[in-house]
């Protein structure tokens, strides 16, 4: 009987006999994320007189190894360029995050002609674009004097958001003429207590 | 001594009370074994049967229901011309109506359904087989999915509901210009002789407006309240040895001098 049991044991974890060995085995992202789901909302119709709503994609690449503070970098390089330059600027940089960035805007591009009734494929700009941390696993890394460390194999994700439209203009830097409109307008807005 | 070892099958044991080793900590990836006695899966075979570990051959089978066939077959050729507006030729479309009606095969169908289906009659078929095509344009606009199963084949189906999910439909039948007609009736087997399933092809000559709106609310075809004149001719469709069938939409024959579609924006 011990026997068997022992049997058992080891051959149950290596066969994949019954569907519930395959909790381990199958991919761990079955679940369907928050950025994902923003693409199902559905807006009224339009009346005739109101102007076009802009079409507005979400795409998304999970478990991309590399490292979110690593992939930022890329991520706010192409925040509020429009999808020709950012492509542009992707092409020819030299990370490793950089490859990966331009397929998911390639795929995004597509997507919006496909699915979402997007005209022109460079009319689209990317309206945010951010990193966030996947799952890690950890590793032992063997120093010298039986010292070690772990090691963290890191991933992250990378979200964008493209809207349908022109690139808006990027805001104009602060004068000096402004910040002393706005000291000026504080002091105007000071009130006075406790007086007639 | 063979009989509690049956008992203490493992796929037994499984399935009663669950026995999986599970981690305490959920790990991507599984380290690699260190003492693997087998690699391969016929190595592993060979090592089960030596132990004595015997698993039932579980015959994986799924029955599937043919509910309906894959396609038209045999499709009818509507003549040109027709419902054109051409004053001398209406009592030629008469007489070739006439004919059409009493070709052969077609009669030979009618018999053949009216064996599994007394009630079918070819002249109060088309007003129910409209009503049908009225009623399943409806739930697609509502997206009542259950409903629309029911009046509408699963070859149909997806011709139908594909790439509507995030967008708003809305139609409305406006009238019958003429009262619907059926054209064509024929009979086919799948799989055994026995299999039967019957086609019935109706002409209809309808008033329609469409508008399709896409994910953000943007027009994308038709207009508001343009009604449009329409010549179908309808597909219906019923497995007829099924005595809990009914007849379902199951296609469109489009002529190839039909006027062409409004541009899509």
């Amino acid at each position: 009987m011990l026997k068997l049991n022992a049997n058992y044991d080891t051959f149950l974890a290596s066969v994949n006999i019954f569907p519930l060995s395959n909790m381990y085995t199958g991919s761990s992202r079955e679940i369907i994320g928050k950025w994902e789901k923003k693409n199902r909302v559905v807006y009224p119709p339009q009346l005739p007189g109101e102007p076009r709503r802009p079409a507005v994609i979400y795409h998304c690449r999970r478990e991309i190894k590399y490292s979110k503070d690593k992939m930022w970098y890329l991520a706010t390089l192409i925040k509020g360029m429009s999808i020709d330059q950012a492509l542009a600027q992707l092409q020819f940089n030299d990370k490793k995050g950089a490859k990966v960035i331009r397929e998911v805007l390639l795929e995004a591009q597509e997507l919006a002609v496909t699915k979402y009734n997007v005209e022109f494929k460079s009319n689209l700009y990317i309206a945010k674009s951010l990193t966030g941390k996947g799952q890690y696993l950890k590793k032992i890394r063997y120093h010298g004097r039986g010292k070690f460390g772990i090691m963290e194999k890191v991933r992250c994700h990378y979200f964008v958001k493209l809207v349908e439209g022109p690139p808006p203009p990027p805001e104009p830097p602060k004068t000096g003429f402004d910040q002393a409109k706005e000291y000026v307008q504080q002091l105007r807005n000071r009130t006075i207590i406790n007086a007639l | 001594m063979e009989g509690a070892e049956s008992l203490l099958n493992p796929i037994r044991l499984a399935q009663s009370s669950l026995v999986v080793p599970v981690r305490t900590k959920k790990r991507l990836i599984l380290p690699p074994r260190v003492k693997t006695k087998y690699t391969t899966p016929e190595e592993q075979k060979e090592k089960m049967r030596a132990s004595g570990i015997v698993i039932p051959h579980e015959k994986l089978e799924r029955s599937i229901t043919l509910a309906c066939t894959a396609s038209i077959f045999d499709p009818y050729i509507p003549p040109e011309g027709d419902a054109r507006l051409s004053s001398l030729s209406k009592e030629t479309l008469k007489q070739r109506a006439v004919q059409l009606k009493q070709s052969t095969i077609s009669q030979l169908a009618i018999r053949k359904v009216k064996q599994y289906d007394p009630n079918f009659s070819s002249k109060t078929f088309p007003e129910m087989a409209q009503k049908i095509f009225i009623e399943a344009h409806d739930c697609l606009t509502n997206f009542n999915k259950d409903k629309l199963h029911s009046l509408v084949t699963e070859r149909c189906y997806p011709e139908m509901v594909r790439g509507n999910r995030y967008k708003t439909i809305r139609w409305s039948f406006v009238e019958s210009l003429e009262p619907p007609r059926t054209v064509q009736i024929r009979h086919f087997t799948m799989m055994n002789k026995d299999n039967l399933y019957g086609q019935v092809t109706v002409r209809m000559h309808t008033r329609q407006t469409v508008v399709i709106y896409d994910q953000f609310g943007r027009l994308m075809y038709g207009a508001e309240d343009v009604p449009k004149d329409v010549l179908e001719y309808v597909v219906f469709e019923r497995h007829l040895v099924n005595p809990y069938s009914s007849w379902r939409l199951h296609g469109k024959i489009v002529p190839s001098w039909a006027p062409p579609k409004d541009p899509t924006y």
